[in-house]
């Protein structure tokens, strides 16, 4: 669940996180969460799958801890042929997906921020097919401004 | 059972399923000699604004006022988009286009850089910078160019980040994080190559930051120099801030638009943008150097050595950060600049002397300021909640797109904005990374009104082309006596340079927001113009925020 702050049954109870419910797809944003894993060599990997029926991404949100290479795998566990369109500096990564296949994509993204990937065919996106890495951390010293640490905004500022 | 996947491979790079062949010719090499004298060889356009000193003239004239009304499309390139994308409502086509030998190299929305064939439009190479979804754009997913030297090609994305790419197939060779998104800089200028190095400036006024230029070394990335544009306590021009609390460090005063260079002064003239917060002025008192200023900085050192600030204390939102035209009068080294506050300013460029001041549009009631320089604020955003209207409105009455200078006939051709706007003090604490205005700001959406109009080089008005909209797109003059000019409504025009007189248009389709540029190949002139309206709407033309994008670059030529 990904939606801040709303009780999970509610998202279920009214039917956003899944097909043909509340609505036609399921709403970007609802789905689950999972968190790259860091090599011991600082590369960092994850696995990214279509399960059957479902016509979303799983994880609907995948956490890297910090901008760089990632690799990760791609599983299409439906018994439909979608694809995936993934961010990556120099080229967006395409990735044909055959019912019942699992190929590779090697991503090379800068942090904080996050980016929407997706299965590009039909309205595959539009029907849930449309997820987001999340890349955490801070830019590098060298890079931040010369000036006293400021106030971020907070939790309560928000509620 | 288990059934093993079906192997579905490694991705691919998305530009592999396309056309693009992924190649572009070497081209003769452009480096700091060739820069130099870039407007002696109008085949190309090797800079952003085509020479160090900002005039957007070419010397082509094969299109002239005798045979412009022939001019029609040679080629289109149309970009789109796919996928989803930061401010996905707010792109626009705000580049202007380089062109080497006959290869092209342009900029767009979303950290994208294509290579063309400058002749057929052919895409021969692609890169995509991937941009965060959230990164924080004050005024649009935009970008405004790039810059050629050695082989390889620069430019800098929303985040914050300036690439370098070869220039023969767009293959990294390296990348530098130049801003601090978590604070709120962003970045989109055209980086501009000076001797063996590249300046940068950083976006994101309106979000508190502490504005600075900054020098890399052209060949490694590693960085030479950094200046901030807002004193730190105890550096000269810390005292226009108050010395309690932290202001200056929220102060703004980005650079983000690209400079002028005279090599001769070995001076870099960068313009600067709004203090923050913008309409509120209560809580940074003084005059907040070096906020809507010309900074002369020395290239080498990155020291100021003397600045200008067109509107000292800003409460109306008037960056200064447009184009700061060097040109000579009497002997004289100037610099011609068209500020946001309606005023165009003409200074002694050895040391920032004031020559003369006068007003370039109709409507200005914000303040006056005299042909000394004085400036007298009368109409400004006071109390809190109480809404005051003034004119020009915060996109200033020319907003970043730039004017053109004819030097045989020392005429300035400028796109003017004539719009006012409310603003309503509304006082906010600052947090890093969010919006920091202090006010609700309404542009007016009914009467307004727009035109390219001409002045000579001591403020005197010598014609004028009205449109019923602000203008938003920079201008282009040519030694065909031409001066050409794109309106919001797409239509994109030839003006006789003399009289002002309307010689041909073409509708492009969507709405002008970007710098054309001009040059030859095989012996044929062509004027590529980037169509894709878009940008901060909301602040220059509120009236034409529901018109259509597009994503197209169009080059006019003469027919065979």
């Amino acid at each position: 669940m990904t939606m801040s702050d709303v009780p999970t049954d509610l998202v279920r109870d009214l039917g956003l996180d899944q097909q043909n419910a509340a609505t036609i797809g399921q709403v970007l944003g609802t789905g689950s969460i999972a968190e790259a894993t860091v090599r011991d060599d600082g590369t960092m990997e994850a696995t990214i799958r279509i399960r059957e029926d479902s016509m979303s991404w799983d994880p609907a949100v995948l956490v890297m801890p910090r901008g760089g290479e990632i690799e990760l795998t791609v599983i299409n566990d439906d018994k439909n042929t979608h694809a995936c369109l993934l961010p990556s500096n120099g080229d967006q990564k395409f990735l044909w997906l055959l019912n019942h296949s699992k190929g590779k994509a090697t991503l090379t993204l800068d942090g904080p921020g996050y980016y929407w990937y997706s299965s590009p065919g039909g309205n595959d996106e539009g029907r849930g097919l449309t997820a987001a890495i999340v890349v955490q951390g801070e830019v590098p010293p060298e890079a931040r401004l010369d000036r006293p640490e400021q106030p971020r905004p907070t939790k309560e500022d928000n509620s | 059972m288990t059934l093993e996947y079906v192997d579905a491979g490694e991705a691919i790079n998305h530009g592999a399923l396309s056309n693009v062949s992924g190649t572009a010719p070497k081209t003769s090499n452009v480096d700091y000699e060739r820069l130099l004298t870039a407007r002696d060889e109008p085949n190309n356009w090797m800079t952003y604004f085509g020479a160090y000193d900002g005039q957007r003239y070419s010397l082509l004239d094969q299109i002239n006022t005798e045979n412009v009304k022939k001019l029609g499309p040679a080629w289109i390139f149309q970009a789109g988009m796919s996928g989803q994308i930061a401010g996905a409502s707010t792109y626009a086509f705000e580049a202007c286009p380089l062109v080497v030998d006959g290869v092209m190299y342009v900029t767009g929305w979303d950290g994208w850089f294509w290579c063309l064939n400058a002749e057929t439009g052919e895409e021969l190479w692609r890169y995509k910078h991937a941009v965060p979804f959230d990164v924080s754009l004050c005024c649009g997913n935009v970008n405004r160019g790039c810059a050629v030297a050695n082989g390889r090609v620069y430019f800098v994305t929303p985040n914050a980040q300036l690439v370098c790419l070869d220039a023969t197939n767009g293959e990294k060779i390296f990348q530098r994080t130049i801003g601090d998104v978590r604070a709120g800089e962003s970045a989109s200028l055209a980086p501009t190559v000076v001797k063996d190095t590249l300046i940068t400036g950083s976006a994101g006024g309106e979000f508190g930051v502490r504005g600075h230029v900054d020098c890399w070394d052209l060949e490694t990335g590693e960085q030479r120099w950094r200046t901030y544009m807002v004193p730190k306590p105890g550096e000269p021009g810390s005292e226009t801030w108050p010395d309690d609390g932290e202001a200056w460090a929220r102060g703004g005063g980005n650079h983000w638009c690209t400079g002028t260079y005279d090599p001769e002064l070995n001076l870099y003239y960068a313009g600067t943008g709004n203090p923050a917060p913008d309409f509120d002025g209560e809580v940074r008192e003084g005059d907040n150097l070096y906020t809507d200023s010309v900074v002369a900085l020395d290239v080498d050192t990155g020291e100021i050595k003397w600045h200008y600030q067109f509107t000292p204390h800003d409460l109306w939102d008037y960056d200064s950060t447009m184009e700061m035209t060097l040109f000579e009068r009497d002997g004289k080294k100037l610099l011609g600049h068209f500020d946001k506050n309606g005023y165009f300013f003409v200074l002694d460029r050895t040391n920032g002397e004031l020559q003369h001041v006068t007003p370039f549009v109709d409507r200005i009631d914000w303040g006056v300021i005299s042909r000394d320089g004085k400036v007298t604020p009368r109409k400004y955003p006071e109390k809190e909640g109480d809404p005051v209207h003034f004119y020009p409105g915060p996109a200033g009455a020319k907003e970043w797109t730039h004017a053109a200078y004819h030097p045989e006939h020392d005429l300035f051709y400028v796109p003017v904005a004539d719009v006012g706007a409310t603003a309503t003090r509304r006082r906010r604490e600052f947090r890093e990374g969010m919006p920091y205005w202090g006010a609700a700001v309404q542009v007016d959406i009914d009467d307004m009104a727009g035109s390219v109009s001409a002045f000579d080089s001591h403020g005197e008005e010598k014609w004028r082309h009205r449109l019923d909209y602000p203008m938003a797109a920079s201008i282009l003059t040519t030694a065909g006596n031409l001066v050409f000019a794109g309106t919001p409504t797409g239509e994109y025009l030839a003006l006789h340079a003399e009289t002002g007189e309307k010689l041909w248009e073409f509708q492009c389709g969507s709405g002008h927001h970007s710098s054309p540029s001009t040059y030859s190949v095989n012996g044929k002139q062509y004027i590529v113009v980037p169509v894709g309206w878009g940008g901060w709407l909301e602040g220059i033309i509120p009236g034409m925020l529901g018109a259509g994008h597009g994503s197209a670059l169009i080059a006019f030529a003469l027919p065979d």
